[in-house]
Parts: C-alpha cells; sequence; structure tokens
C-alpha cells in the first residue's frame, strides 16, 4: 500500500504557441506521500500543477488519477473530479471577498451535495482544526494573510480530497504563517493525507518526504 | 441548484449599491408598465363602453348611393323593368320599412333592443346664442330599452318626454356652450320651413364623452317628424347586442337582409379605433425603452460582477463548479433583480394607481372626466412582473454564459 500511486503524469508536455514550457514531465506521486515540487521562478512548476489538477489540458501526455486516465475533454467529468478528489491552494490565496470564511469552506461542499447544515458544521470543525474558531463569520478583508491562506486551505480540505495541490501556499506569507502552514500540512499528511506542494524554497522542499526538481520544463533530479 | 443560488444570493446582497440601482431600474420599469397600461386601457376601455352604451353596436341607416345597378336590382326583383333615376333625396332619407325591422330584430334572441331615430342637423338658439346641433328624434321607450339613455341622463326625467312632446335633452357641454345651466329653460329651433318652435329643456345629457355631450340633442320623434314635415320618418336604426363582439356579423347579416346599409361600431369608430392603436403603439414603445434600459442595468451589473470576479470564477471552477453552474450563479442573481423588482414594482405601481385615484382634476379632451379612468385589471401587474423577471433573465444570460467560458489557468497566469 506505501508504494500506491494515486496521481501520475506521463510525458506530459506544455506548449504554448511556440514555446515548449514543459518538455516531457514523468512524475509519480504516492498515496501518502508530501511531495514538493522545486524550481527556479520561470521553470514550469505552476504549469505542471495546474494540469496534474486538471485545470489545464496536456499538449501531450497522459495524467493518471485514483487509477482513472484522464480524458481533458470530458468537462463534467474533470470538474467532478476536482470536487471530489482534488484540492487547491494558491499563493494568494484566492478567496471569494463576498463570502464569509464559513461561506468559503462550504462552497466545494455544497457542490458535492453536501446539505447545508451539515457542510456548516463540518466547515466549522475544519475552521476551528486550523485555529479559526471565532472567526468562521468574518469576511476574507477581516482576516490576516496567514488567517486567509488558512481559510484557503480548510476549503481545499473540505471535501476530503484524494490530492492536496498547493501552488507556493507560503510565498506571500511572513515566516510564522510559514511556519504554521507548513505544521499544518505535515499534521495532515500525518493523517494520511497526500499533498503535492511547489515551491521554489529549497528550505521548505527539505521538510518534505520527497522532492521533484524542474529546471526548464523537464525534471532534473528527485530526491 | 441550491448552491449556485446560494453564491447569486451572496452576490446579491454584498454588492450593495449596484444590486440598489439594478433592482431600482426594474421598479420604476414595472411600476411605468402597470400605471400606463391602467392609465391608457382605462381610458380607451371608459371611452369605447360609454360609446357604444349611448351609439348602440349596429346601426342601420340609409346609403346615400347612386348606385343606378343596385336601383335596378331592386326593383327588379319586384318585378319592374323600368330603370328609375335618382329620387330625391328627402324620399331617400328614409328607412320606409322600420316598423318592420323593429319588429324583426327585437325578437332575435342576441339583440337587446331596436331604436328608430330620425336624425337630422340644425341649429338651436337661447337668447343670442346659436349653435350647431344633432337633433336626435326619438321614442323614448326604446330609447331607454335599447340605450339605457337614463343612466346619461343628469337628472333622469325621460318620462317627462312622453307627457309633453315639446320637451329637448341638451347634452350638457352644448347646454353650457349657450348658457344654460338648469332645467326649465326655453330653446328656439327654426324649421327648415321656417317655422320657429320654442322647446322646454329637461334634463342635460352627460356621458363624458366631449363629441357626444357637445352636439346632441334628444327630442321626441314625433315632434322632429312634426318639425321638419317628414311625419312617419325614421332615418337610422339602432341596435344593442347582448355582445357587442358580434356586432361585425350582425352588421352583414342586417345589410344583407334589409338591403340597407348596416354599419357595426367598428366601422363607425374607425378614426377612434386607429387612434387607439396609436397611441397603443406610442406607450408600447414607451414601455420597451423603459424595460431595454432597465435590463441594461441589470446586464451593467452582472458584466461588471462577472468581469471583477474573473479571480473568483476560476477558483470556483478549480473547486470543481461546472460551466453550468456559472451561468446559473449569473442568471440568478439577474433574476433575483428582476423577481424583487418586479413584485416591488408592483407594488409601487398599485401605490401610485391609489394615489392617482385619489387625485381629482377636471381632464378635458376625446373624454370628459374629474380624474384619471384607471383600468385597474390585475393582468397588468401580471405581465409587468412576468415582463421584469423575463428582461431580467435575458440581460444577465450573456454575462452569465461568458463567466462560463473563463479558462481558470489564464486567468491565474494574467495574474488574476
Ligand atoms: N500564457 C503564456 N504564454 C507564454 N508563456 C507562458 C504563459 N504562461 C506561462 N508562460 C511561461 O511558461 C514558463 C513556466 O511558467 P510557470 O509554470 O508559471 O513557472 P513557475 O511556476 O515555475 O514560475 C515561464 O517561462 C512563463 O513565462
Ligand atoms: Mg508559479
Amino acid at each position: 500500500m506505501e508504494d500506491e500511486v494515486i496521481l501520475k503524469g506521463e510525458n506530459i508536455k506544455k506548449k504554448i504557441g511556440d514555446y515548449e514550457i514543459l518538455k516531457g514531465v514523468n512524475i509519480e506521486v504516492k498515496k501518502g506521500e508530501f511531495l514538493s515540487i522545486v524550481g527556479a521562478s520561470g521553470s514550469g512548476k505552476s504549469s505542471l500543477l495546474y494540469i496534474l489538477g486538471l485545470l489545464d489540458k496536456p499538449t501531450e501526455g497522459k495524467v493518471f488519477l485514483d487509477g482513472e486516465e484522464i480524458d481533458f475533454n470530458n468537462e463534467k467529468r474533470l470538474s467532478f473530479l476536482r470536487n471530489n478528489k482534488l484540492g487547491f491552494i494558491f499563493q494568494f490565496h484566492y478567496l471569494i471577498p463576498e463570502l464569509s470564511a464559513l461561506e468559503n469552506v462550504m462552497t466545494p461542499m455544497l457542490k458535492k451535495g453536501i446539505r447545508f447544515e451539515e457542510a456548516r458544521e463540518r466547515a466549522l470543525e475544519v475552521l476551528k482544526r486550523l485555529g479559526l474558531g471565532g472567526k468562521e463569520n468574518r469576511k476574507p478583508y477581516q482576516l490576516s494573510g496567514g488567517e486567509q491562506q488558512r481559510v484557503a486551505i480548510a476549503r481545499a480540505i473540505a471535501n476530503e480530497p484524494a490530492v492536496i495541490l498547493a501552488d507556493e501556499p507560503t510565498g506571500n506569507l511572513d515566516s510564522l504563517n510559514t511556519r504554521r502552514v507548513m505544521e499544518i500540512f505535515k499534521e495532515l499528511n500525518h493523517e494520511g493525507k497526500t499533498i503535492v506542494m511547489v515551491t521554489h524554497e529549497k528550505e521548505l522542499a527539505e521538510e518534505t518526504d520527497r522532492i521533484v526538481e524542474i529546471k526548464d520544463g523537464r525534471v532534473i533530479k528527485v530526491s | 441548484m441550491k448552491h449556485n443560488f446560494f453564491i447569486s444570493w451572496k452576490f446579491f446582497l454584498e454588492r450593495k449599491r449596484q444590486s440598489f440601482v439594478a433592482t431600482l431600474g426594474v421598479i420604476i420599469g414595472t411600476a411605468a408598465f402597470i400605471v400606463m397600461s391602467s392609465m391608457v386601457n382605462g381610458f380607451q376601455k371608459f371611452f369605447l363602453k360609454e360609446a357604444l352604451n349611448i351609439n348602440g353596436h349596429v346601426k342601420i341607416m340609409v346609403e346615400p348611393t347612386t348606385d343606378k345597378t343596385e336601383i335596378l336590382r331592386k326593383y327588379y326583383e319586384k318585378g319592374v323593368f323600368k330603370v328609375l333615376g335618382y329620387k330625391p333625396k328627402e324620399e331617400k332619407d328614409n328607412i320606409r320599412n322600420y316598423r318592420e325591422i323593429v319588429r324583426r330584430y327585437e325578437k332575435d334572441k342576441n339583440v337587446v333592443g331596436v331604436a328608430p331615430h330620425l336624425v337630422s342637423n340644425g341649429v338651436i338658439i337661447y337668447g343670442v346664442k346659436e349653435k350647431a346641433a344633432t337633433l336626435v328624434g326619438i321614442f323614448p321607450d326604446k330609447e331607454e330599452r335599447t340605450l339605457s339613455l337614463s343612466e346619461y341622463l343628469v337628472h333622469k326625467r325621460l318620462e317627462e318626454m312622453k307627457r309633453d312632446r315639446s320637451s329637448v335633452i341638451l347634452g350638457i357641454k352644448l347646454a353650457h356652450e349657450l348658457g344654460i345651466y338648469e332645467v326649465g329653460k326655453k330653446i328656439t329651433f327654426v324649421a327648415p320651413s321656417g317655422e320657429v318652435y320654442r322647446l322646454k329643456v329637461i334634463d342635460f345629457l352627460n356621458t363624458g364623452i366631449t363629441e357626444i355631450d357637445k352636439s346632441r340633442v334628444y327630442l321626441h320623434i314625433k315632434k322632429l317628424q312634426d318639425i321638419l314635415d317628414r311625419a312617419g320618418e325614421v332615418n337610422e336604426i339602432v341596435i344593442k347586442l347582448k355582445d357587442y363582439n358580434l356586432s361585425e356579423y350582425y352588421a352583414e347579416k342586417l345589410s344583407a337582409e334589409t338591403g340597407y346599409k348596416a354599419e357595426s361600431w367598428q366601422e363607425s369608430f374607425k378614426n377612434f379605433l386607429s387612434i387607439f392603436k396609436i397611441q397603443k403603439i406610442i406607450t408600447s414603445s414607451v414601455i420597451f425603452a423603459i424595460l431595454t434600459v432597465s435590463g441594461f442595468g441589470i446586464f451593467n451589473i452582472i458584466m461588471m460582477t462577472v468581469l471583477e470576479k474573473k479571480r473568483d470564477i476560476a477558483i470556483l471552477k478549480a473547486m470543481g463548479y461546472e460551466p453550468f453552474d456559472l451561468i446559473l450563479i449569473f442568471t440568478l442573481q439577474g433574476l433575483i433583480i428582476g423577481v424583487l423588482g418586479g413584485i416591488a414594482g408592483n407594488v409601487a405601481g398599485f401605490f401610485i394607481l391609489e394615489w392617482l385615484e385619489t387625485i381629482k382634476i377636471e381632464v378635458e379632451g376625446i373624454i370628459r372626466a374629474q380624474g384619471f379612468i384607471l383600468d385597474r385589471s390585475v393582468s397588468y401587474h401580471l405581465y409587468g412582473f412576468i415582463f421584469a423577471v423575463l428582461t431580467s433573465f435575458l440581460a444577465s444570460f450573456y454575462p452569465a454564459y461568458r463567466a462560463s467560458k473563463f479558462h481558470p489557468v489564464e486567468v491565474f497566469r494574467s495574474g488574476g
């Protein structure tokens, strides 16, 4: 079970115009691991994560999620998988400003079809766990950057996804909040959650189980 | 659906000022629709109702024809082979078998009543003032049965005409123009023969239709026949039907059966009906313009929301919301505006109409009234609401569609 692959990219290429951002990337994410993707700015980390997260279509190559080969033309299936099996966290937390912290966390649950009351309770629980108890009714602008990012994490794990995908989740945070986010990730990982984190900070990557290094659209090292 | 409505509702609530402005546009549009429809239709329905009441539904009259083949045909059928020339006018302006026509159609189950008239133009004099008038000679009982004349009489004194043949009823506007404000005054009428008749004003006709009130004079048909030296003559028969929609059918039937020209009210009021049509076109255009403006208000707010919320749309998609969810979220936002605006517009329209009803002003145009004549039909409220919802749906659909087409990665890459 340890080595079961939950998410896999096979020979992934991405071309925009004449420019090849990804030049045939092979990557495997094992169930329960905390994997980091590192590389300089512009090396193609985000592009890879968008494809692994089923947000973007590769020009070439295949993606497998939980054993299923992804059909990138089946919009409905992609949405379903994103909602049920994936959780996204971005550098700029991207909370919906009209919704309270609680409501932001509830949105993926409501889409999944969870009843309002149940979604509310579960969202409250997750927020409390991430140290946001009592702040659930605040709007994003009433929260600090670190708090906002924790709400975004709560939202990403709301539907108990198979894989959590984070694109520079600490890129916009001070060192204290960076630590908190890293501790949360580790804790989630200990509970068995699979996490893929993109970062350009080597020190953070060192804390993860495995590092995939990317340069100019190619994997140059896995350690 | 529910989760989408939840988000739409939040978008609506949290963008207070924009939502308020867009909703206000719908409120104004809906209220204007209701108020204008009530006013225009109120006026038109009032006019038609009163005009038909007093003028009847089908009018049989002597056609001023000089068609020789027509004359030939009539006489040929009777077995006379001689072609006659034009007949003198006095003799032609007479429905000779009017008694037979009256008797025959009074029995028709669709007919309320049949009223024979002798109609003539003349000048009436009071003091130094004189006015042109349309003199209508009537049989008081038949007139009352057919056209409920008493309804429009200020003093309800039609009975007196039966006792006193020299009595006369004046259109109230005509009376006022002559300077007559109370009954009992004597007017003078000069017959074509030169003989002078004195007639006593026993009542005033007040229909509210200016045209009638300023020209019509009723007197006993026997008296008018006497004055005009046209004993026994009738030149017009007015018929009222139980259902005025039958009037065109009856006009055809009557002219075929009697050989006289029979005219339906639609034909008699042709000019008014075409004015009404223009009036309706103008109102519809104004309403359409208002709806378009409020539609643009909605289009604007939804389009702005969509463009400002590219990031949120991208994140919703990343969380698994489908393009159709996004179409729903934004059309629902538009529908919320439409439904709330429609409801509030209905309430506003209702109270504006209530207020208009309390206003007492003298209106004088085609009709005279002491205020606004309103048609308070529920259907205008219903249509107002439907238009509000429909407009808001149409106005929000395109922005919603645009939202559903955003590619999340493009949004993220552009720095959202
Ligand atoms: N829409 C685009 N058109 C052209 N080049 C792009 C576009 N988006 C990204 N790139 C380029 O692709 C490369 C990889 O970008 P990205 O995946 O964002 O890298 P990273 O996340 O590692 O910084 C960069 O050189 C970037 O300039
Ligand atoms: Mg990046």
